[in-house]
């Protein structure tokens, strides 16, 4: 006899999600949307399958069960170490987008999914492009580093353009102060869980999101370490449909699987009960 | 000097690369090739040589002078085959015991679709997590460019210094001002937003030593230039040689853990920690 999985018991959200601004029609199909459906289905469109970039607010509601994020570390802050003035002041972005409620590129807590405990970092591309920064790169070692020492499950939302450039080579440190966290996390043989989301580029393709022990990219995320723009630019190349897309990662060997977000609860859910 | 004249100083064709360096600091050098999985990456060298009467593994960011060695070494920028033998290599040194000198001069990985589909990013993802594993002394020198992933897939070490005309940047000026205003003819105003010289390097506590280069820069007097090098890589390298492997890999997690802490030493300017 077949066990049977726990995918059906498993909700598609934590928690009922934040509203998003949304475009009124759908830029993959052209459908008008609707807001209540698209909330229940995690902001993947009904008709084409189109999926919205969430923030981390929404991640967050998405993976945690409802009620049990406790997030950590939420007071340090960004500052503009280098004097970054033009052509604009770097302390100015980020106080404003402070002030809109994001708070910075990353955020990182506990909580449960489907009653098992695990620790969540997720990425705002919202904030500055999701680029890795000094605090972000604080938040996440210091969460692998307690999840290595607790034997925590860790899961990654990324979203992001790579390292902060207002923040100079101590951005690009970042890479290797996350990765060092990422091999304890590995040494204390403690699950590692990525899910790549669109975009992520850069310094964050380069370090923390590839190197999971499971890398799951949602359908047509664009995935790479050079965007797009930059290639072209440097080597005159024609770029194929398709070009650093999920799909095209999965082709490459860089990804486990390309998931749709509808289903990416119950699957967790089921690799931490195969992970214990 | 303008911070532009610097970063062209950093990229001069005149400037001493990894082989003129590498040549002087251990004459028996013997170069060895490849991933051992698809291919050399001729923008990396790699092989041991004996240096200071110590057997020594040597990888270095490659640049060509002529236009054809220049094309043939694809301008120092490694694809994802050279962080595969640079890790092939330190897993040899590990097993043999030498340490490691890596050289880093390069704009940075290659911004190509070739790079692309064999998975640069993932490769430079895992040097960067593997060099925190290998248990032998590492020390690295910015020689000229130290450009993004690309610089710092290859430069996770137990102390990193910089000769005083190099550059060492989270990316290219020309590519930061592409990102932050679209405009990659911006260059000059990125570079001196970015504090990517070598004083504004050491002073942020990013690398231990600033290496003074003989009168007129590295180009002028390349025998000078590498007798400088060497007396500071093996000076950094001593105290290493005293060090178990596992207090090595604890102190190079803490180097890179706590690389930003003269930022949290000062809460008005930094992160706050609990």
């Amino acid at each position: 006899m077949i066990a049977e999985t726990h995918h059906d018991e498993v909700a598609i959200q934590g928690g009922p999600l934040p509203e998003i601004l949304l475009p009124t029609n759908c830029p993959g199909c052209g459908i008008a949307l609707v807001m209540d459906n698209l909330r229940t289905h995690n902001y993947v469109c009904t008709e084409c399958g189109h999926h919205f970039r969430l923030g981390a607010d929404v991640w967050i509601s998405l993976i945690a069960d409802n009620g049990s994020w406790q997030e950590r570390w939420s007071d340090v802050r960004s500052h503009d170490l280098l004097d970054w003035t033009v052509p604009k002041p770097y302390q100015e972005t980020v106080e404003r987008l402070l002030e809109d409620g994001l708070n910075e590129a990353v955020r990182t807590g506990t909580c449960t999914l489907s009653g098992r405990p695990i620790w969540l970092a997720t990425f705002d591309f919202g904030f500055v492009g999701g680029t890795l920064s000094i605090v972000a790169g604080e938040r996440l070692a210091r969460g692998m580093e307690q999840a290595a020492a607790s034997g925590i499950p860790y899961i990654l939302v990324s979203a992001s353009g790579g390292a902060r450039m207002q923040e100079g080579v101590l951005a690009l440190m970042q890479l290797a102060k996350v990765n060092a966290a990422v091999g304890r996390l590995h040494s204390a043989r403690v699950p590692y869980f990525s899910i790549l989301t669109d975009p992520t580029f850069g310094g964050t393709a380069a370090s923390l999101a590839l190197v999971a022990d499971i890398n799951i990219a949602e359908p047509g995320a664009a995935i790479g370490f050079t965007g797009p723009r930059v290639i072209k630019q440097a080597t005159y190349a024609d770029l194929p449909p398709g070009f650093q897309s999920a799909e095209f990662q999965l082709a490459h060997g860089q990804v486990d699987m390309v998931l749709p977000r509808t289903e990416l609860r119950p699957l967790l859910a089921h690799l931490l009960e195969m992970y214990r | 000097m303008s911070v532009w004249e610097i970063v062209e100083l950093a990229r001069h064709q005149d400037r001493p690369y990894s082989l003129d360096y590498i040549r002087r600091l251990a004459p028996d050098f013997i170069e060895l090739h490849g991933d051992r999985l698809s291919a050399d990456d001729p923008a990396l060298i790699g092989g041991v040589g004996t240096w200071h009467g110590r057997t020594t593994i040597f990888l270095g960011h490659q640049k060509g002078r002529s236009l054809k060695e220049r094309v043939a070494r694809n301008w120092g920028m490694m694809h994802p085959e050279g962080y595969r033998k640079a890790l092939r290599l330190a897993h040899h040194a590990a097993k043999f015991g030498f340490p490691i000198v890596s050289l880093i001069d390069t704009p940075g990985a290659y911004p190509g679709a070739g790079a692309e589909e064999r998975g640069i990013a993932a490769a430079i993802a895992h040097a960067i997590m593997d060099w925190f594993r290998i248990p032998v002394p590492i020390v690295a020198a910015v020689i000229g460019e130290g450009g993004s992933g690309g610089a710092l897939g290859m430069g996770v070490a137990d102390r990193v210094i910089m000769l005083e005309n190099s550059i060492y940047s989270v990316a290219s000026p020309e590519a930061a001002a592409s990102i932050v205003w679209r405009d990659n003819s911006r260059k000059v105003e990125a570079a001196e937003q970015l504090q990517l010289t070598s004083r504004e390097i050491l002073a942020m506590g990013v690398v231990e030593e600033v290496v003074p280069e003989p009168p007129g820069s590295a180009s002028a007097d390349y025998d000078a230039a590498a007798r400088s090098l060497d007396e500071a890589l093996y000076r950094h390298l001593q105290p290493l040689l005293e060090q178990t492997a596992t207090q090595l890999l604890q102190h190079r997690y803490d180097r890179f853990r706590y690389i930003d802490s003269l930022v949290h030493a000062e809460p008005h300017i930094g992160p706050k920690i609990d």
